[in-house]
């Protein structure tokens, strides 16, 4: 190791100015990816129109908090060693090389387990999601609905309410609701983008997804899945209104 | 008692020099492969007349008979066909085939000398590169205004299938084909690959696959995306078939090229180039072919199954049939997930190799390395399904696969702690290809963090099947594996042209590719995450405003990837020529003389220590500096050298 790091040795590294300007750099990306983090994710998706939509736009908001700091790590090292460590002008063979760093035992350590820990932040917070979102409601009795696919329309029926067909979709508000989704011919994807609900559309099977919408208003329906020609197109419209509402459309449309 | 005496054989008895197999280039195979499908065309019209499946039949034959065709005409056949007869290739003609003294006919040749195979690679993933991107161009064109009617639904789904197809074929031989085949076997102190004739073989099947995945676009496009999902396949025109086709010749040219490249990395290394001693692009490449070897043969099966639903009316796939489509998809996942690290190792360790030669400071952590090319080897086929969260099969699956989807992150971090370990305190030079690093750790720390979104099943309910999606792999294939692949180039270039690549030009294309790049996907994030879903022609208004900065930003990497073409053609053809060791780099590649020598290394050099001691004392030994009388020892050594 050369002169000059024997002397520096005697400065604690904390107090260095590496670390000091590294530091700075790094509260700054991470305040910095804090904020878009807060702010843009949940801004894009827009307001949320069901619970499952409230966990998703939760645990986007969240991941990408807990993200920033690890980013921020990666952005800092990167600018920093451009910065600090940059040569001006091109390399000679009598230029001295870099000290012969090999890897440090501790640091592999830290950074393991530092990676492993958030990967378990990962896995217990995703899996408490995903219990919240796929466990059936069980408050009130849920609405089923029958969603059909096929090029390039959805279809919905109402068994509970005397198997009413519409190529709209109707939800009362405030009450859980099963959707059992299958298709006629190729495979479809039933979304509604604002609840955060989707699952494949697959022909000869059914698969199904819950939700409960909790605002009014006219959200779309989408087809995620390429599903030939016209698959662009293969959207509707899903309205959530009040429960009274709902009975009324029901009755119009010639349901019991 | 040599190695020659135990293995001596029987003097080979061949014929005289020369023949017909002297005659064979690119024109006879093209020649060969026209007449043969001709020939299968007019025969199983008549075989198959007025079946159901006529069409598909008649397509999928013709085309196998072009690439049997052409693999005859190019002579791929010669060897084996002569050794059946008895008059096994002489030693002239091995030369012959490696292409001695034979100018620049010998890369339209079925040339066997590595050197040739690897640019041949290296201008086979440029136009395919150059196909893809051209189709990019168009579907951003598409998608500039919500309906600008550019494009018909029938062209713009067949084209982004088609789009998509290209690239991850051309993406997953980008950094094995050039640069496993041209640089590993001088990098390993080799004289060619283990199989020479089997790499020509893989080449040159990827040639013949072109023209029938192209066909598509004359016999009704695809309508079902890259991943060729059923049952919208099994509806689809004959375009389907050049898809099925085109995929099983690939994966037969990946076998071979993994074998051949897994073979030669474990039995021909230098002697003393113990496993420590190999370099760690080695192992990245190793990584990238030994997991194809698993993953293709899926591929190539699912394939297998589609041709026997649409030719033969078989049902594996037809749910009235008692079939099942979700069969297509863990079939075609088990491939497609393996496949995203077939691409990304090999450009990582790329860059790792690199890294360590421009920062002039040995590889940070060497055994993290490896053990993170390992783990992420290992988890990479256990992920497959969560692909099909949102496919309703087996949910109670999801937690499993979204817990082995999150610890792949741990071997990435990895990846990552090598590559800025390496250039802490580093002496860094700013060269194109160093830059490439930097960029890979921009954009893949934002490939990686959107994965883990994907990889939260609530998540990945929301975000499946929209352009977050298509914004999240791009991030990873091109952001992280595209720019990996460039800065390869970059770097070898030197050695594989002789001539050194132009500084101006590479900086700007530079610039513009990844400033474009950004731009391009942070836009199709923001769609992405407004609802729009993937593959639409077009767009509700909604989403205009992400759609046009795409679009934009798109146009920027087209122009920054023609000025790369550009630096890069200009200085193949009157660069300044190159010295044997540009960079300084300890990896022995460099160790031999521009241009090359036909068999690399006139005396087979011997390895005493690994490729990275920079900063150390030459001579062979404890490579530890001995920590001075009265400094602390142990863990404060190193937090002294951090500071």
């Amino acid at each position: 190791m050369s002169e000059t790091s024997t002397t520096q040795r005697r400065v604690p590294w904390w107090r260095s100015q590496d670390a000091r300007v590294i530091a700075a750099l790094w509260a700054g990306f991470t305040i910095l990816g804090v904020i878009f983090a807060l702010i843009v994710p949940h801004h894009l998706m827009g307001p949320s129109a069901s619970n499952t939509m409230t966990e998703v736009e939760r645990t986007f908001t969240a991941f990408s908090v807990a993200s920033a700091p690890v980013a921020a790590v990666v952005w800092t090292l990167g600018v920093y060693s451009l910065w600090r460590w940059r040569r001006r002008g091109d390399w000679t063979p009598d230029d001295p090389d870099g000290p012969p760093l090999r890897g440090h035992g501790w640091l592999n350590g830290v950074w393991m387990f530092a990676s492993s820990a958030l990967c378990l932040f990962l896995l217990i917070w995703g899996l408490a999601a995903l219990s919240s979102v796929d466990s059936p409601a069980t408050a009130s009795t849920p609405l089923e609905i029958d969603v059909t696919g096929q090029q390039w329309v959805w279809t919905f029926t109402y068994p509970d309410d005397g198997n009413v067909e519409s190529d709209q979709l109707y939800l009362p508000i405030d009450r859980p609701v099963v959707f059992r989704v299958t298709s006629y011919d190729v495979i479809h994807s039933f979304w509604v983008p604002a609840m955060g609900i989707k699952v494949d559309a697959n022909p000869g099977m059914t698969t199904t997804t819950q939700t409960t919408p909790d605002r009014l208003g006219i959200y779309e329906v989408k087809c995620a899945e390429l599903c030939g020609l016209l698959h662009a197109d293969m959207e509707t419209d899903a309205h959530v209104v009040s429960s009274q509402d709902f009975e009324a459309w029901t009755a119009s449309q010639g349901g019991s | 008692m040599t190695v020659a005496d135990i293995y001596k054989t029987d003097p080979v008895k061949g014929g005289p020099d020369g023949g017909v197999m002297r005659r064979l280039n690119m024109g006879t195979g093209i020649l060969g492969g026209v007449v043969l499908a001709l020939i299968f065309n007019l025969v199983i019209k008549e075989l198959a007349d007025d079946t159901v499946h006529e069409v598909d039949v008649r397509a999928t034959v013709t085309m196998v008979g072009w690439a049997l065709g052409f693999m005859a005409g190019m002579g791929a056949f010669t060897g084996p066909f002569r050794w059946l007869v008895g008059r096994d290739l002489t030693h002239a003609d091995e030369v012959f085939l490696a292409g001695k003294d034979q100018g620049v006919g010998r890369y339209f040749r079925f040339t066997t000398d590595h050197k040739v195979v690897g640019i041949q690679y290296l201008v086979l993933v440029m136009v395919m590169l150059g196909a893809g991107g051209t189709m990019a161009m168009l579907i951003r064109t598409d998608l500039i205004s919500p309906n600008s009617g550019f494009l018909g639904p029938q062209t713009y789904n067949s084209l982004v299938g088609i789009h998509g197809l290209t690239m991850i074929l051309a993406t997953i031989i980008m950094v094995t084909g050039p640069f496993g085949n041209f640089v590993v076997p001088l990098m390993i102190g080799a004289r060619d690959m283990a199989f020479p004739r089997l790499n020509a073989l893989s080449l040159w099947l990827l040639v013949a696959m072109l023209p029938v995945l192209y066909s598509a676009a004359f016999l009704g496009g695809i309508p079902m995306g890259w991943v060729g999902y059923t049952p919208i396949a099994d509806q689809g025109p004959a375009g389907v078939d050049s898809y099925m086709v085109a995929i099983v010749i690939f994966a037969i040219s990946t076998a071979v090229a993994g074998a051949n490249i897994t073979t030669t990395i474990i039995t021909m290394r230098a002697r003393g180039m113990t496993w420590t001693r190999t370099p760690i692009f080695v192992y990245g490449v190793m990584a990238s072919v030994v997991l194809a070897l698993p993953a293709f043969p899926m591929f190539m099966a699912a394939e297998i199954l589609l041709v026997v639903d649409r030719l033969m009316g078989g049902g594996f796939y037809v749910p009235n049939r008692g079939g099942q489509p979700w069969l297509y998809q863990n079939l075609f996942w088990l491939m497609g997930h393996p496949e995203v690290y077939v691409i990304l190792i090999p450009a990582v360790a790329a860059l790792m190799e690199l890294t360590a030669v421009f920062a002039r400071k040995p590889l940070y952590s060497f055994r993290v390395a490896v053990l993170s090319i390992i783990g992420i080897v290992g988890l990479s086929v256990t992920v497959w399904a969560h692909h099909m969260f949102a496919s309703g099969w087996a949910p109670d699956l999801n937690g499993p696969f979204m817990l082995t989807t999150e610890m792949i992150s741990i071997p990435t971090g990895g990846l990552f702690l090598v590559i800025l370990g390496t250039m802490w305190r580093g002496r860094i030079w700013t060269t194109l290809a160093m830059m490439c690093t930097y960029a890979m750790l921009w954009n893949f720390i934002i490939g990686g963090i959107t994965g883990i979104y994907l990889s939260d099943v609530p998540l990945d309910y929301q975000l499946h099947g929209s352009m977050f999606v298509t914004a999240h792999f791009h991030y990873t294939l091109m952001g992280a594996g595209l720019t990996g692949a460039i800065g390869a180039m970059a770097y070898w270039f030197p050695k594989m042209t002789g001539r050194m690549l132009g500084k101006t030009s590479g900086f700007v294309s530079f610039w513009l590719v990844q400033i474009g790049f950004n731009v391009t996907f942070l836009g199709m994030f923001m769609v992405g995450l407004e609802g729009q879903p993937r593959r639409v022609v077009h767009y509700d208004a909604a989403y205009h405003t992400g759609n046009t900065i795409s679009t934009i930003g798109a146009y920027f990497i087209g122009v920054g990837m023609l000025v790369l073409l550009y630096d890069m053609i200009a200085s193949w053809r009157h660069g300044e020529p190159a010295p044997m060791n540009p960079w300084g780099a300890k990896t022995l590649e460099w160790t031999v003389p521009n241009p090359i020598p036909l068999e690399n290394f006139a005396v087979l050099p011997v390895v005493t220590e690994d490729a990275y001691g920079y900063g150390e004392p030459a001579e062979p030994g404890p490579v530890r500096v001995p920590v001075p009388a009265g400094a602390e020892a142990g863990p404060e050594e190193d937090e002294g050298a951090m500071a």
